[in-house]
């Protein structure tokens, strides 16, 4: 074996492809439930349970959600729907209420491990490889926060290390 | 006084200098050969590199191989015995670690036999010699004041390390399954590096990005950002030097002269 200089991995990447139509649907749907997690977190950050070092982070994490769903539409253009989707924001905006922390942390780790779940699916099925290098991406972050979000919950390791959730299907939650 | 004119001097010379040219070409008694050193007359046999292919086979063994990385680390970093004390939970969070990897080492290796390919079944050679051999003989030098901190800083900048080597690999596989495979397991490796990040710099603080007003410089992040990075990773470990300055290494994922090619073997 030949060994030569050290490069990053990254110098090895061939060029990307760009998505397919098929693609663009799932990327759509990607951006769709973003925009729902961003403003989950802004309701979450709302809450008077919260100290303000707690809302820097759940705002912190806002932000992130902002920038996937903006990335995820600068991949496919006008065909981003660029609002939020309801069906993703319905199923947790009653759980994001009360003085119960841990409770309200919870339901974001589910949120969050549900987003993770859901990106990895499209990553098996996404044709072009722009659209799953950003989509890769984004869940390697969300995988952080749903383990942060389990540690300052004060869950077991097991919680913070493990994601039970269930992939979302684009099309069945709309 | 013997005078020696320009001419005399410069033929003198001449005659002195093609005899030590002479001297150093011819053999010398005791002295090995080397096909490295090439003698007038004499060519070196020519050396032909195997052609390689970097395919999902190779890029699967690569991360088998970072897997294994992984598991003698931790068994390198519990066999320590530093674990004692305030860093306790930190050895029972390395054990779990380690049987993760020992897992995800499985399942890749599951992933290889089913592609016909040969799992890879021991660390990545050339990770081990130029990050983590030199980066455990830092953490164990006598003078080092805090060898259970520095192991868990080299053990969260291999976790990242594995992070973004399946992040990046997303990319390169040609098989669709296998970049959601490789995936998968790279948000395993994330989370490993988030719940590590807390115990370096535990509590809301240590949750986002921050700086060290003493020194400046980064503090460790458990969410490093709003998109995993595919940077370098500087981890700094060992004793202090006389000047105050530790050792810092930047940790890359693996390219092309670390690869597990086909042709590469544990033995």
């Amino acid at each position: 074996m030949a060994f030569h200089r050290q490069n990053p991995l990254m110098s090895l990447r061939p060029a990307t492809t760009p998505p397919s139509r098929a693609d663009i649907a799932l990327l759509a749907f990607a951006n769709g439930a973003e925009w729902a997690a961003r403003d989950l977190f802004a309701v979450a950050a709302g809450l008077a349970a919260f100290s303000d070092e707690e809302k820097s982070v759940l705002v912190g994490f806002h932000d992130h959600h902002r920038a996937a769903a903006q990335s995820l539409a600068g991949l496919i253009g006008s065909d981003a729907p660029n609002v939020r989707e309801d069906a993703v924001y319905n199923a947790f905006r009653s759980r994001l209420s009360g003085s119960d922390k841990s409770a309200i942390y919870d339901a974001l780790r589910e949120l969050e491990n549900t987003l993770a779940a859901t990106h990895t699916s499209l990553v098996g099925a996404l044709d072009g490889t722009a659209g799953s290098a950003l989509v890769a991406s984004i869940i390697t972050i969300q995988a952080r926060q749903s383990a942060v979000l389990a540690l300052v919950a004060e869950r077991s390791l097991n919680d913070a290390l493990t994601n039970d959730s269930v992939a979302l299907t684009p099309g069945a939650t709309s | 006084m013997n005078r020696y004119s320009r001419r005399q001097v410069l033929r003198f010379g001449g005659v002195g200098v093609a005899g030590v040219v002479l001297a150093a070409c011819g053999k010398q008694a005791n002295v090995p050969e080397s096909e490295n050193v090439v003698s007038v007359g004499v060519t070196p046999s020519k050396v032909t590199l195997p052609n390689v292919e970097v395919n999902d086979i190779v890029l699967l063994r690569t991360a088998a191989s970072l897997e294994y990385n992984a598991i003698d680390t931790y068994d390198a970093a519990i066999g320590l015995g530093v674990f004692n004390g305030a860093f306790m939970p930190a050895g029972e969070i390395a054990k779990r670690l380690r049987d993760d990897h020992k897992g995800h080492a499985d399942a890749i290796n599951g992933l290889i036999n089913k592609l016909g390919g040969e799992p890879f079944t021991c660390g990545n050679p050339r990770i081990n010699e130029v990050y983590l051999s030199p980066a455990l003989e830092l953490i164990t030098d006598e003078a080092n004041e805090n060898p259970a901190l520095d192991v868990v800083v080299l053990a969260h900048a291999l976790e990242n390390l594995a992070a973004q080597t399946y992040q990046g690999v997303v990319t390169m596989l040609s098989d669709k399954s296998l970049r959601q495979a490789a995936i998968t397991i790279g948000q395993d490796e994330a989370r490993h590096a988030a719940v590590l990040a807390q115990a370096i710099n535990p509590g809301l603080g240590g949750i986002l990005p921050s700086v060290n007003p003493d020194t400046g410089k980064p503090n460790i992040a458990a969410v490093p950002g709003a998109f995993g990075p595919l940077t370098p990773i500087n981890v700094t470990v060992g004793p202090v030097a006389a000047d105050g300055s530790r050792t810092s290494l930047n940790l890359e994922t693996p390219s092309l002269n670390s690869l597990i090619y086909a042709g590469v073997t544990c033995g």
